[in-house]
């Protein structure tokens, strides 16, 4: 009878941690910290873990007292979506784990509280996007009035990109249809009010999707020595670059810059 | 007259790093912190930029700052340095530079004659070197911190109380 338990605990274990590290790589992650994570919460049950972590699946063999092993699994991860306070909740709920000896269950119930805690409201979202838009531009020395293009093609591009998220565009396409929204809002400043420069506008009015997270994770897994999925993550950032490149390309031809 | 202009882009720079966080969805007891580190990282870049120091040092040395304060606020704030430090360290990504070197690139690959190649030429790679040397130089000043400290991770466990 306490074998069969013993199994299912395991097996749910394995589900448990499984789903654990699959919501920290699609949060924005780096590599060392999904895995620290998933071995603090198996050590405090008793068991190792071995995992193999690649972006859009990840692998994980459980190893009882006697180094036999009782798991095994592969899970294939969501569509990649950042998200932080799922990372620092699942950073406490580990935590937690360990010091107050929580079960599996509990650890489920936190889990599921977590992948539904509310996003910031879009308004939000966007108005505050439109703002950092605003204040690269100014950084690059920009004037009040390229500030407010730049505001207005940030917050149109992010609306655009939300918008063909939503109905199932590939990730990069909507990447390229936010830059060339945005570029082509700023880009008419520059078009029809050409006697100032307003180079700066038109630049900074696609900075908001610079794939900031892929590259930085990229430096830190390859810092740790988890080199393929740096590269991986790295190539991902390249993508990105390269779509935001192709959307400021055809505002450009269609302005004939 | 100058440092005042100076610390005006703290504010810039600021705003820059909240308005990421919310697109990373950062918890909002983070954003206080965020919105600090980020002026206070791009206060340190543009104020070595102005004693003369070149561009690739003044953003290590920004966002080793940024790395560093993020180890205090995660304490305090219950959160793991990440969610503080890359969003602070966004607003000193070269993008007008990453543009220059895109536009340079296209031009080379359009006609242009062997007089203005030269010099398309090199003003490409130097913006493109530019750019590699400044988002590896933040990349590891936000990661040099982290790594430093990452031995210590078992004694942090004290430092550390549940908030619920």
């Amino acid at each position: 009878m306490s074998d069969i338990s013993q199994k299912k605990e395991i097996k749910d274990l394995g589900s448990t941690l499984l789903e654990v590290a699959m919501v920290l790589m699609v949060s924005g992650a780096s590599t060392g910290r999904i895995r620290n994570t998933i071995d603090r919460i198996s050590n405090s049950f008793g068991y190792t873990t071995n995992m193999l972590v690649s972006q859009r699946s990840i692998m994980l063999s459980i190893y009882d007292e006697h180094n036999d092993c009782v798991f095994n699994s592969l899970k294939r991860t969501a569509a990649h979506a950042v998200n932080f306070t799922a990372v620092s909740e699942i950073s406490q709920l580990s935590w937690l784990t360990v010091e107050e000896k929580w079960g599996i269950q509990k650890i489920n119930e936190e889990l599921k509280r977590i992948k539904v805690l509310p996003h910031y409201p879009r308004l939000i979202v966007l108005g505050l996007t439109g703002l950092a838009g605003a204040s690269f531009c100014r950084l690059a020395t920009g004037q009040p009035i390229d500030m407010a293009f730049v505001f207005l093609g940030t917050v149109l591009g992010l609306f655009i990109r939300q918008e063909t998220m939503k109905m199932n565009f590939n990730p990069y396409v909507c990447v390229y249809f936010g830059a060339f929204t945005s570029s082509l809002i700023a880009g008419s400043l520059l078009k029809f009010h050409p006697t100032t420069n307003h180079e700066f506008a038109f630049v900074t009015s696609v900075l908001f999707l610079i794939p900031g997270i892929p590259l930085i994770n990229a430096f830190s897994d390859m810092i740790d020595g988890n080199l393929q999925n740096g590269l991986i993550r790295g190539l991902n950032g390249f993508i990105i670059s390269f779509s935001i490149a192709l959307g400021l390309l055809t505002s450009m031809a269609i302005y004939h810059f | 007259m100058e440092w005042l202009l100076l610390s005006e882009k703290c504010i810039w720079f600021g705003l820059a790093a909240v308005g990421f966080g919310i697109l990373f969805n950062i918890p909002s007891r983070t954003l206080v912190p965020v919105f600090i580190m980020g002026a206070i990282g791009g206060f340190a870049k543009v104020a070595l930029l102005h004693l003369g120091i070149n561009i690739v040092g003044a953003s290590l040395f920004g966002a080793t700052l940024i790395g560093c304060l993020s180890i205090p606020f995660a304490h305090s704030k219950h959160a793991p340095p990440p969610m503080f430090s890359i969003p602070a360290v966004i607003p000193m990504v070269p993008g007008v530079l990453a543009y220059r070197m895109m536009l340079g690139l296209i031009n080379l690959a359009a006609d242009t004659n062997p007089d203005a190649y030269n010099q398309i030429l090199s003003e490409t790679i130097h913006n493109g070197l530019k750019v590699m040397f400044i988002l590896m130089s933040l990349a590891i000043g936000v990661a040099l911190p982290m790594l430093v400290t990452r031995k210590e991770s078992a004694k942090e466990i004290r430092f550390r109380r549940p908030i619920k």
